[in-house]
């Protein structure tokens, strides 16, 4: 009825634990790829607060220190 | 406005709020705003009343807050005791930023300003445009002689109808030195569609507003808006919105809650309810650049936006230029220039919709 493992699949079972625990590294980029995940996805309203929160502080960070431009001043003789 | 929009019958209230609000508090000012779109500098000493433009030399009075002391020491006494400055009305909270973005604009407008006397004025508005109807409207703007201070001048009177008969009108009048009242009507054709009147107090350090909107005692029916505003220190204002709305059968109440912190060159306000949150940050570089950062939020619409805006004046050219972006992926512009010595304005505006691939401008001439 189940098709028996090849050697290849019974070495990979032994290297995901008996039962069925994942390794550090497969956790870590499970981890990563659903931060990708949640940062690409444009139908989470959760995402585009924490995107358009993060885009008011640049915002504001940029009036307040990249705006101190005089444009009446004169131009410097070359 | 960004919270606007019909839903189910469980938001009904926080929709009626703001359909109502949309519909009269903002449409008024955009209607009116439309009718004369370059609003002269205010005088000294005057200010613009919320929403209305009105023509050179009708500076919108602002209310004088303070009573006129009884003698001098009475009057230094009374600084000492209440040193907190009155912080306005809460509907110009986040206004200052809003003035910064660019109107959008569609079409080829013209505008005819008249001025018949002192007190009267009269303004002629063609529009042709290529997405909606072409339209002309006749705009009045009367300013009484009853005088509450210096360039302040009660009752005002501004109106205007267009081809097919739709009247916006608005009358402010200051009853006392610290209540001002306001009654305002929007028709399509022959119907009233919003009508509206107000009364605002203002305190010494606070200011509080009461509206009655859609009063329909027959019905049953009509919307009724408190706010509150109070100076905590000289720079930070706290205050709230309550709106109650009834209809047969229903009824509900919305509440807000806004704070403000007016630095040297900054403002930051920040409005926070059960409808979403509007946060805002205005920033006066110098005397030609403004900047203005705006962050809104809906709860029900589980929609987030925010737009970046700035307005350059260059005064020896006779030259605005307000620019803003937004995370919508729209782009706007509007530059408006003075010819003088000619009494003529010109505007261009454009706005780039990159997400759905849509372009608009619009030109513009006030003439007086």
């Amino acid at each position: 009825m189940f098709p028996s493992l090849s050697s290849r699949h019974r070495t990979l079972a032994k290297m995901s634990g008996a039962n069925g625990k994942k390794g550090p590294s497969s956790g870590v980029m499970d981890w990563i790829s659903s931060a990708c995940r949640f940062a690409t996805d444009r139908n989470d309203f959760r995402r585009n607060l924490l995107v358009n929160l993060g885009l008011f502080a640049a915002g504001v960070w940029v009036a307040r220190n990249l705006s101190d431009f005089d444009l009446m001043s004169p131009q410097p003789v070359t | 406005d960004s919270f606007g929009h019909k839903k189910s019958s469980d938001n009904e209230t926080e929709d009626a709020v703001s359909l109502f609000k949309s519909s009269v508090l903002l449409r008024m000012g955009s209607v009116l705003a439309a009718s004369s779109p370059n609003p002269p500098p205010p005088a000294p000493g005057t200010a613009a009343a919320p929403g209305l433009t009105v023509p050179p030399g009708f500076g919108m009075p602002p209310v004088s807050p303070v009573i006129p002391p009884t003698g001098a020491t009475s009057g230094q006494q009374q600084e000492a005791e209440n040193p907190l400055p009155n912080p306005g009305a809460f509907d110009e909270c986040h206004r200052k930023c809003k003035e910064v973005f660019p109107m959008q604009m569609e079409g080829v407008r013209m505008v005819v300003n008249k001025g018949i006397s002192n007190h009267f004025q009269v303004n002629h508005t063609v529009l042709l445009s290529t997405s909606g109807d072409s339209s002309y409207r006749f705009g009045s703007t009367y300013v009484g002689s009853k005088q509450t201070g210096p360039a302040e001048f009660f009752p005002v009177m501004v109106g205007d109808m267009d081809n097919s008969g739709s009247l916006n009108a608005q009358i402010i009048h200051q009853i006392s030195s610290r209540i001002r009242s306001k009654l305002a009507f929007q028709t399509q054709q022959h119907k009233f569609v919003n009508w509206q009147g107000d009364a605002e107090f203002r305190g010494e350090d606070f200011t509080a507003t009461i509206t009655f909107g859609n009063p329909d005692v027959l019905v049953g029916s009509g919307i009724v808006v408190t706010h509150y505003l109070q100076s905590i220190t000289p720079a930070l204002a706290l205050g709230g919105e309550l709106v109650y709305h009834r209809r047969p059968g229903e009824e509900g109440s919305v509440m807000s809650l806004v704070g403000r912190y007016t630095g040297s060159n900054y403002i930051a306000t920040l409005t926070l309810g059960s409808a979403g949150a509007h946060a805002s940050y205005y920033h006066k570089a110098n005397d030609q650049l403004q900047l203005g950062v705006e962050f809104e939020a809906s709860s029900r619409m589980q929609d987030t936006s925010v737009s970046f805006g700035y307005q350059l004046d260059v005064p020896k050219a006779n030259l605005q230029f307000k620019g803003s972006v937004d995370s919508n992926w729209i782009v706007g512009a509007t530059l408006e220039k003075k010819l003088l010595p000619l009494p003529l304005s010109l505007v261009l505006c454009s706005f780039l919709n990159h997400r759905k691939n849509k372009f608009q401008c619009g030109f513009g001439v006030t003439i007086g």
